[in-house]
């Protein structure tokens, strides 16, 4: 238990690819403003259970609560999309400028072009992204494109961040500096979700869940 | 070879003196073919993206279906539709039959598979996470669409261009349903064939010309394009 709000909870839930059940979850509650490191070997149903909560893969069942409110999956699913942004082991970068990857979120909200451009600015400065604005995201090394994703992400403010093994193949220098901005995004007010092989201590986490064959065994 | 080499130069002499019976089927065959794809791009692609990204049964034997509809031939969906638009057929009451309207539905028939299979491998060579970035960032479906529809811009600007090549020279289903009426539904495959019947092949030599042409020119312009965009990489 937290002291913290509840933001979400998932009941019952299952989910089978392939005729194989990949989660099996019987209640996870996500607190907002916490910071929860997922750990479990490949396989074991981490990015299945990230991908749910951002709305992005629906359970064969289970029953969801958000904000106090027992909704159908249905309605669930847009209210995990509303508030939750996932971010990909290995980033997808559209193919344009950084600047422009960074503001295509933004693009759907009302922002006039001027906020919207001071916004942008401001997210590429937090990540040390300022010179590289005009460069094609394609064009830049692993970190640099996670560094990308992740001030994306934190440009749309989400109250529930998913990260899914955001260090995986880094070198040293990148991943420390992926490790500081995840620091700095879980003290920031919304609630991160870390799927990850690494020690959960690098992310100073307010808890920790294991997954292991899909059931959540901690 | 004298006839081949006198032909060629009065084929010439007509496409350049702007010779207005010549250059009226090639308008007409120009505005039916790019009506037919206008109109049938939309569903191809909503299709092509039904097909990479949906998830529903059956999904795997309408891809088949579709690869294989890929070689219809023309001439078939000609006689399909002829029967279906003839006063005798259920939609003869439409009166389409030898018009540009049945040759434009045609047209949009032969163009659709091939769009949209060339869509679909297209789409397939984007990673499932772009359709997925783009959705939990915020796109609605039809912004994700736009958005993946240009990360593939030149698989898709490949695929319209091979649709209009393959209608533009189509011949069976245009004479059969157009019916090659002077000013009306003649266009360039019905008018070459027609003179070539006859054994006047200056006019067919001529028209074959700006085919050709046209398919250079637009393989041209892709690549121009792709080559920039692989520069700028």
């Amino acid at each position: 238990m937290s002291n913290l709000p509840e933001f979400i909870t998932i009941q019952n839930v299952q989910k089978y690819i392939s005729n194989r059940m990949v989660l099996d979850i019987d209640e996870l509650v996500v607190y907002q403003s916490e910071c929860v490191v997922v750990h479990g070997p490949n396989g074991s149903g981490k990015s299945t259970l990230l991908k749910i909560l951002a709305g992005l893969m629906t359970p064969d069942s289970g029953v969801a609560t958000t904000n106090g409110v027992v909704r159908p999956w249905r309605q669930a699913i847009r209210e995990f999309r509303a508030n939750a942004v996932y971010l990909h082991q290995t980033p997808y970068l559209f193919d344009r400028s950084v600047e422009d990857n960074i503001a295509y979120g933004l693009r759907f909200r009302n922002r006039s072009q001027s906020v919207l451009f001071s916004e942008v600015q401001s997210a590429m400065e937090w990540a040390g992204l300022s010179h590289l604005a005009k460069r094609n995201a394609r064009d830049l090394s692993g970190g640099e494109k996670q560094r990308v994703a992740l001030t994306r992400a934190r440009i749309l403010e989400p109250k529930l961040l998913l990260l899914d093994e955001p260090t995986a193949a880094m070198d040293r220098k990148s991943r420390k500096q992926t490790f500081s901005l995840i620091r700095d995004l879980a003290s920031g007010g919304n609630a991160v979700y870390i799927a990850t092989h690494e020690a959960a201590d690098l992310y100073q986490p307010d808890r920790v869940i294991q997954l292991d064959y899909g059931k959540l065994v901690v | 070879m004298d006839g081949l080499i006198g032909a060629s130069a009065e084929a010439l002499r007509l496409l350049f003196t702007g010779d207005r019976e010549i250059w009226e089927i090639v308008a007409i065959s120009f505005s039916v073919s790019f009506r037919a794809i206008l109109y049938i791009v939309p569903l191809a692609i909503l299709s092509a993206f039904a097909l990479a990204y949906g998830n529903f049964p059956g999904r795997r034997v309408l891809i088949t279906i579709v690869n294989a509809l890929v070689a219809l031939p023309a001439v078939v969906v000609g006689l399909l539709l002829y029967m279906l638009l003839s006063s005798s057929g259920p939609f003869g009451g439409w009166r389409l039959l030898f018009t540009q309207g049945a040759m434009i539905i045609g047209q949009m028939i032969l163009a659709f598979p091939l769009l949209v299979a060339m869509i679909h491998v297209s789409l397939q060579g984007v990673d499932l996470s772009a359709w997925q970035t783009a959705r939990t960032l915020g796109a609605s479906i039809f912004r994700a669409m736009f958005t993946i529809m240009r990360e593939v811009r030149f698989g898709l600007i490949a695929a319209i261009v091979a649709g209009f090549g393959r209608v533009v020279s189509e011949v069976g289903c245009s004479i059969m349903v157009g019916g090659n009426i002077l000013h009306h539904t003649r266009n360039i495959p019905t008018a070459i064939a027609l003179e070539t019947s006859k054994g006047e092949f200056e006019q067919g030599i001529a028209l074959g010309a700006v085919l050709i042409t046209l398919a250079l020119a637009l393989n041209f312009a892709v690549a121009t394009v792709r080559g920039r965009d692989m520069a700028r990489h």
